[in-house]
């Protein structure tokens, strides 16, 4: 199976080539050929007058770790290069990114769509914390057009939703979403976390801003938490609906983000506000890291998605197995435009027994790791039954979308007969509760 | 800031300043395609440290009104015109590649408000391969992504940026790819005689170019310095994009003229 290849809008290198070089070139005291860890807060100027023109926007460069770092300077070119944005930013985790731009793009008043799939925590922040600033979230099935259409209103600020849905593994429709949301003059925010940009980049299918938790493939070893922002630069944000772009911002300079910085307006609005008001960045130890994930990732999500098309393969076949949920499984027709070399490493499945047989799975599994995590180079199990959604009823669960015989996999980069050996012990497990 | 000229809006930055016509003045010319972001880099260093900064969007161009030029000598008055409306006597001019072919004609009627002449990667004449010209009239995203990979020297392919995060490529092809780039560069083709105007020039005048420029090679560079008989800053390892790839390294040299030429004119 081959990953995509194509070129980004970003770069004439080959998306491998890439992850591997863009945004670093061995610098000149040492010639280091990995790059360097910058673990600094802060940078000497060399006279008060380049000071002054760091700080009055007449140069570019890094004045300060919380809003700019050479390391992870790079890991944001690399990532804004194999997604075929303008530019990107990094930020402590994928919840400050998502926090971050609902903050930068809206204000009190005004109101943000979202797919009714999306990951709880997002769901949280939307529903309940930007409530709080006055901020309204409307949550519809994001794949149903007429449903969009009406959900917009004139002080709609976003559409939101994710490229293949946790946990419910739907495959936002991100042309048909684009469409209507960019024809009423509304940016799409796309998490594409489950896809990455080896397997999908949504900015081609007419997204605007794509985020990340790089915690999950793109770090894809389970060291690190992170973040990332990538603006597409193709919105007009002159469109009239946008004064936070195009209005002078009294606390730098009086700068209009708009004229000054077209078609990087975005990310720029985020470095000069986000960033020193949440204080979110990501630490150069972290990106460090995270990109040693991304020189692999294109190799190691080819891995991901032939272990999980295995897998999947291989539970439907099982008697202790009652369903399987994959993106690829009866999929509609877009999917396969957006998801040409697989649709991700994640799926469920509901085993024999219930709840007690899901727990009895877990409880069996040896090879494959119990946790509230996804996106590592292991194989990760979780029983939201019996951990995550214990406290809910049945009826709380089924809800939900989480059945109490749900098991939710993360497939890793194992040899696939020794995922599937230590899936045949869970599934006994569970077949003998199931008695 | 906006005027209005020969009926049509035109956006003017003035490099995060407010514009005063009673400062020596530079005047930044983009080049076929792009708009005043081409010197984001480069104005606003000229409006903090004693100088007004004019850096207008072309007609038909990016946050301007209008039409795109269908050709050079067009822009040359249009050029005047806006210096009329903006209250300045003289200026200080830098264009970049089709922009400075725009100074050109200005400075054919007009050499006696120009106080001196900045030419950054550019030449006397700029022929376009008409397949260009023909996918731009197609798309203008398409030849976009052809000028950017041309247009660019080795470090922006290698995703180098000045400014944290950036993709310049990425910027400078999403500018391109909504802005009237098949009259540009049907204006450039259909250009001639600017050889002639540059031989013909008297006022303090500068040449920046690059080492790997593949759209305005070195060659035709320095052979238009000869014409101007001026001297020439070259900036190795760059393209044609010079004052978005190489930002500090174009200010650098654009400053030491300009200022050079402020030094003089105080002691004359």
């Amino acid at each position: 199976m081959r990953i995509s290849s194509a070129m980004t809008n970003s770069s004439f290198f080959k998306p491998e080539t890439i992850a591997l070089h863009t945004g670093y070139q061995p610098e000149s005291q040492y010639g280091s050929r990995a790059v360097p860890i910058y673990q600094t807060t802060s940078y000497a100027f060399d006279s008060v007058t380049q000071a002054s023109s760091l700080f009055n926007v007449e140069q570019g460069g890094h004045i300060y770790s919380r809003i700019s770092n050479p390391t992870v300077a790079v890991l944001e070119q690399r990532l804004a290069a194999l997604e075929g944005g303008a530019g990107a930013i990094c930020t402590a985790s994928g919840m400050s990114a998502l926090f971050a731009t609902f903050i930068t793009l809206c204000s009190a008043g005004d109101h943000i769509v979202s797919s009714e799939q999306i990951y709880g925590s997002t769901a949280t922040t939307l529903r309940y914390t930007l409530k709080r600033f006055g901020i309204d979230c409307d949550f519809i099935p994001i794949n149903d057009p007429k449903a969009l259409k009406a959900a917009i209103r004139p002080n709609t600020k976003l559409v939101f939703c994710e490229s293949i849905s946790n946990p419910g593994m739907e495959v936002s429709n991100l042309p048909e979403i684009s469409k209507i949301a960019n024809a009423a003059g509304v940016p799409v925010v796309v998490d594409a976390t489950f896809a990455t940009p080896a397997l999908n980049r949504p900015l081609e299918h007419g997204a605007n801003i794509v985020v990340h938790s790089m915690t999950k493939w793109i770090g894809g070893h389970g060291t690190s938490i992170g973040g990332v922002i990538i603006d597409g630069g193709t919105f007009n944000w002159g469109n009239g609906r946008f004064p936070e772009m195009t209005e002078p911002y009294a606390p730098f300079h009086g700068m209009k983000f708009w004229e000054e910085f077209g078609p990087t307006a975005f990310v720029m609005k985020i470095r000069s506000e986000a960033m020193r008001d949440l204080g979110a960045a990501l630490s150069p130890h972290n990106a460090f890291l995270i990109l040693q994930g991304v020189e692999t990732m294109a190799l190691r999500m080819q891995k991901h998605v032939a272990n999980t098309a295995a897998l999947r393969d291989w539970l439907l076949q099982q008697d202790a197995v009652s369903w399987v949920r994959h993106p690829n499984i009866d999929a509609p027709d877009h999917v396969a435009e957006m998801f040409p070399h697989g649709a991700g490493s994640m799926l469920c499945f509901g085993v024999t027994g219930g709840r007690a047989g899901g727990a009895a799975f877990i409880n069996a599994v040896e090879l494959a790791s119990h946790l509230a995590n996804v996106g590592d180079s292991r194989t990760l199990v979780l029983h939201p039954g019996s951990t995550t959604h214990s406290r809910l009823t049945p009826e709380a669960l089924e809800a939900a979308g989480i059945g109490e015989d749900l098991i939710r996999v993360s497939v890793g980069i194992e040899d696939i007969s020794d995922i599937i050996s230590d899936f045949k012990k869970g599934l006994k497990a569970a077949s003998r509760v199931a008695k | 800031m906006e005027l209005t000229v020969n009926h049509q809006s035109v956006y003017i930055a003035t490099g995060g300043k407010e514009f005063d016509a009673g400062l020596p003045t530079v005047l930044f010319i983009h080049g076929s395609g792009g708009d005043h972001r081409t010197w984001a880099l480069q104005t606003r260093w000229f409006a903090y440290h004693g100088y007004s900064v004019l850096a207008p969007d072309l007609p038909g161009h990016s946050l301007s009104g209008g039409e795109a030029f269908q050709s050079i000598e067009e822009s040359g008055p249009w050029l005047n015109t806006l210096l009329e409306h903006t209250g300045v006597n003289k200026v200080h001019i830098v264009g970049h590649s089709q922009g400075f072919l725009t100074a050109l004609e200005f400075a054919k009627t007009h050499a006696d408000k120009i106080l001196s002449l900045t030419a950054v990667g550019t030449a006397a004449e700029i022929p376009v391969n008409q397949a260009l010209i023909d996918t731009a009239k197609d798309s203008a995203a398409k030849a976009a992504h052809m000028m950017v990979n041309w247009g660019f020297g080795p470090a922006a392919h290698m995703g180098m940026s000045s400014v944290p995060g950036m993709q310049p490529l990425a910027i400078c092809r999403a500018i391109m790819s909504v802005n009237p780039l098949a009259a540009d560069l049907q204006a450039c083709a259909d250009y001639s005689g600017g050889a002639g105007i540059a031989a013909s020039l008297s006022f303090p005048r500068h040449c920046i170019l690059a080492t790997h420029d593949k759209m305005t090679p070195l060659k035709s560079g320095k052979t238009l310095a000869a014409d101007m008989r001026c001297d020439v800053s070259i900036i190795d390892g760059y393209g044609h994009m010079l004052p978005l790839e190489a930002p500090k390294k174009t200010l650098a040299a654009i400053r030491h003229f300009i200022e050079s030429v402020e030094s003089q004119r105080a002691t004359a």
